[in-house]
């Protein structure tokens, strides 16, 4: 409008004002709204790159050197980071704890108490959200209760068990509350999750398996070389025996040699047989856990038959063995053939590697909710580097000393694998010249006391 | 003199012994720590002693940190301040009662610090912006700044601050006064005589309305704009409809700007004074603001956050600074960010808090947070509350 037309109208003035503050408004308002759209395309455009930046940060992790129970933290705290929630968790399903079971295995959250909650789902949603207008009846009753935050976005992965949570304090949290277009970054960031624990557990199997196959290889090349040895000499024994006794052979014998030589091949014969038998039965423990006729046993007799098995090795050896501590009425819950064998081995190794003139104590006692039974020489002893070695199968630890034992190296490996049949645990103490304490572990559910 | 730490994990621990690491072995005669809201604040200070032995330390929660080495929101944030050297550490005063009456215990900081300093004293304020979370009350800014200036007198004042939160979306806040973990506290954090500091505000609003008088105020609720429900108005600019969330969306999209000096003047960023809307109140057709220093009779006009003004204006704030600090042996770059400001929040393309980092003078140490409130002298005057700014401070030593 032109001045000459403001100045000559009168009211012209206010109504150009009007028409300015008018048209100042309305231009502002769209100005306002285009910058909120701007905003808020910005702001979901942000919110759906989140999953392509959790794949970016996981498959970092998964290169790294966590161990597939570790990863769950840190990937947490990458999702909380992106999509800027106030709680997440990530759940399994535990189906060994009842149907529709899940418990919490990692957390992060503002209510949080120390013990990781555990929930019961009848029928768990794959998919769910909660907002102001979402009524608290199951599944949202359940799922709000997990990080105590009243908006929750949740994805469940049924091959798997595996779930992933996330939770706000108010239904605005940043810029909008959840919807239903959220079910791809929370299923999405669920999905990386379970790629990368898949991934890490299938690096660990692989790991395992590498390792168990070098030493199956391992202890086939120390069979043979044990073999090797262990064969021969009683075999050259029988064979140099017969020899001479055979009926053209050159020697004159005289009727104590002949007894002498006899008894020699009977013994290289029991040898061998005590070989085999070995063999055969860490193959049979190896290939499948054993299975026990388990009965309540006396601690003490079980002791005393031990001791009685190996006491003519012990004479011959000039070693004594005594019965120490036995608490009384202590019994045990093993299979008496099988655990017999179990302390025979370790008396029979303590009294081999004893000196002359040595002590063995085999003793049972108390030990937390369990039992200790316990083997102690004072012998050669180990080097600490030696006792993972004398648990391997053929395996004969270094030193001339310990060499001129002889013997397939199994006695502890089959003692190993006997006990942990039972629940219980096998540890070795050991100092060189000092002599070696074994130790046998049985948990609470296999030890009891009959009186007192 | 002053070493910068910066570090992220979810675990207090291992963030702590990070930070520190980061800060360096020279021991600290002050701590000056802002810590991510998803951070236990307890066990947060009981690493600090592990790691620091007894040195005092102030600060408190954050909706995030700002540092060279990084910047986030994610409320894991750690970042540390150590002052090393007797001649740059602050002195703290402190007060317990902004609960009863912020005013009043803003006037009694005041007062205290007024009986230790100089002229041109720096002072750095610091509180928990939220009072408490259901319902949703603040710690007014503006009331403890009135306080504090009432109790302070007329004398010339570099007074900076920021109200402390856990995240961006107002849960909490809580202070370390030194020793402990506290609420409904403001620390005053007083810098010897021979500290300067320069600061710059960066703002990110524009003007979208025509001058509205507020023709119905109690407090911080806006009952009515040029005689009509204020709610009803900033629908109208809008152009939608308030949702379940009772105007949590609003402080997303809109604020009340009071411009000071001739209203006809071309526009300046640095003549406004933004406040941002908290609430709306459908029922009364009211909105509230995070302050409660507009009253009746005040002309405001609507404004909408400009994300490219918001850059704009970081860049050129950055660029202003550097040229006024070069050459001086400068201490520290600290910035208290409006948590709005960050791009998850505001939308922005680039995070401004970035252009800050990246751009301030390399030699500078340089750690930020993200606030509720900001507070900074303003055009030339005392020291006023702020919202959606930036406000970038660089300490350096006085001028003989």
């Amino acid at each position: 409008m032109s001045a000459a037309l403001s100045q000559s109208t009168p009211g012209v003035l206010e109504r150009e004002l009007a028409y300015y503050r008018r048209e100042c408004n309305d231009l502002g308002a769209r100005l306002l709204r285009l910058q909120e759209e701007q905003s808020q395309a910005f702001r979901e455009a942000r919110r759906s790159r989140t999953v392509a930046r959790l794949i970016r940060e996981a498959y970092r992790l998964a290169d790294g050197d966590l161990a597939p129970e570790e990863i769950g933290a840190p990937i947490l705290e990458m999702i909380v980071e992106n999509v800027l929630c106030d709680g997440a968790a990530l759940l399994a399903s535990d189906p060994a704890a009842g149907d529709g079971t899940f418990r919490v295995t990692h957390a992060i959250g503002p209510h949080l108490t120390d013990a990781l909650p555990r929930l019961v789902l009848p029928a768990p949603p794959s998919f769910f959200f909660t907002t102001s207008r979402t009524p608290i009846e199951p599944p949202a009753y359940e799922l709000t209760a997990i990080l105590r935050l009243p908006y929750v976005l949740w994805a469940y992965d049924r091959p798997t068990g595996h779930a992933l949570i996330i939770g706000n304090q108010s239904e605005s949290n940043v810029s909008r509350p959840f919807e239903a277009g959220d079910q791809e970054l929370i299923e999405g960031a669920l999905s990386v999750y379970i790629d990368v624990l898949l991934r890490k557990r299938a690096e660990v199997e692989l790991r395992a398996a590498k390792t168990a196959a070098e030493r199956a290889s391992q202890a086939r090349a120390r069979f043979l070389a044990t073999l090797t040895h262990e064969l021969r000499t009683p075999l050259n024994a029988i064979i140099g025996y017969s020899e001479m006794l055979a009926p053209r052979s050159p020697y004159q014998l005289t009727e104590a040699s002949r007894d002498d030589y006899a008894q020699q091949i009977l013994g290289a014969g029991k040898q061998l047989l005590g070989l085999i038998d070995g063999i055969l039965d860490y193959s049979s423990i190896e290939n499948a856990v054993p299975a026990l006729a388990a009965e309540w046993l006396p601690a003490e007799r079980l002791l005393a038959e031990a001791v009685h098995m190996v006491a003519g090795a012990a004479q011959r050896r000039d070693v004594a063995i005594e019965i120490g501590t036995a608490v009384p009425g202590l019994e045990f819950l093993v299979d008496p053939l099988r655990f017999c064998q179990v302390v025979q081995n370790l008396l029979g190794n303590a009294v081999k590697f004893s000196r002359t003139h040595g002590r063995v104590t085999i003793g049972a006692t108390l030990a937390g909710e369990g039992a200790l039974l316990s083997v102690r020489d004072r012998g050669i002893g180990m080097r600490p580097e030696d006792i993972p070695r004398a648990l391997e199968p053929f395996q004969q630890i270094e030193g001339h000393h310990a060499r001129s034992f002889g013997g397939a190296g199994l006695g502890l490996p089959i003692a190993k694998a006997l006990t942990e049949a039972h629940g219980g645990t096998l540890c070795i103490e050991s100092v060189p010249e000092e002599g070696t304490t074994v130790g046998i572990r049985l948990p609470a559910e296999r030890v009891r006391l009959t009186i007192g | 003199m002053i070493g910068v730490g910066y570090a992220k994990h979810s675990d207090p621990a291992t963030a702590v012994k990070r930070c520190v690491a980061a800060l360096g072995p020279a021991p600290a005669r002050l701590l000056l720590a802002f810590v991510g809201g998803k951070l236990d604040p307890h066990a947060v200070l009981a690493a600090l002693r592990r790691e620091c032995g007894e040195v005092p330390i102030y600060g408190g929660s954050a909706a995030g940190a700002i540092a060279r080495q990084g910047f986030g929101y994610s409320g894991f944030e750690l970042g540390l301040i150590a002052f090393r050297d007797e001649a740059v550490t602050p002195r703290a005063l402190i007060t317990r009662l902004l609960l009863p009456d912020e005013r009043v215990a803003g006037a009694a900081l005041g007062d205290e610090v007024r009986s230790q300093v100089s002229r041109d004293a720096v002072v750095l304020l610091l509180f928990d912006s939220v009072a408490s979370s259901t319902p949703l009350r603040l710690h007014h800014a503006s009331s403890i700044v009135d306080g504090f200036h009432a109790g302070f007198g007329d004398a010339p004042l570099h007074l900076l601050g920021g109200g402390l939160l856990t995240d961006m979306n107002l849960t909490g806040g809580w202070v370390y006064d030194g020793a402990e973990v506290v609420k409904h506290a403001a620390v005053a954090l007083v810098f010897p005589p021979g500290i300067a500091a320069e600061t710059v505000i960066m703002h990110g609003c524009r003007p979208v309305s025509t001058f509205m008088e507020i023709t119905r105020i109690e407090g911080a609720d806006v009952y009515e704009l040029d005689g009509k429900p204020a709610l009803a108005v900033i629908e109208r600019m809008l152009g939608l409809p308030l949702g379940g969330a009772k105007g949590h969306e609003l402080s997303l999209m809109a604020t009340l700007g009071q411009k000071q000096g001739d209203p006809f003047a071309p526009y300046d960023e640095n003549a406004y004074v933004n406040r941002l809307i908290l609430r709306a109140a459908p029922e009364t057709g009211a909105v509230t603001l995070f302050e409660p220093d507009f009253a009746l009779g005040t002309q405001v006009q609507i404004m909408s956050r400009d994300n490219s003004l918001m850059l704009e204006s970081v860049r050129r704030g950055v660029a202003a600074i550097n040229s006024t600090v070069a050459g001086s042996a400068n201490l520290l770059g600290l910035y208290i960010d409006c948590a709005g400001r960050g791009s998850a929040r505001s939308g922005a393309p680039v995070e401004e808090a970035e252009l800050v980092a990246r751009g301030l003078d390399a030699g500078t140490p340089f750690l930020g947070f993200y606030s509720g409130v900001e507070v900074a002298p303003f055009a030339g005057g005392p020291s006023k509350p702020l919202d959606w700014t930036g406000v970038l401070t660089v300490l350096r030593p006085a001028a003989a």
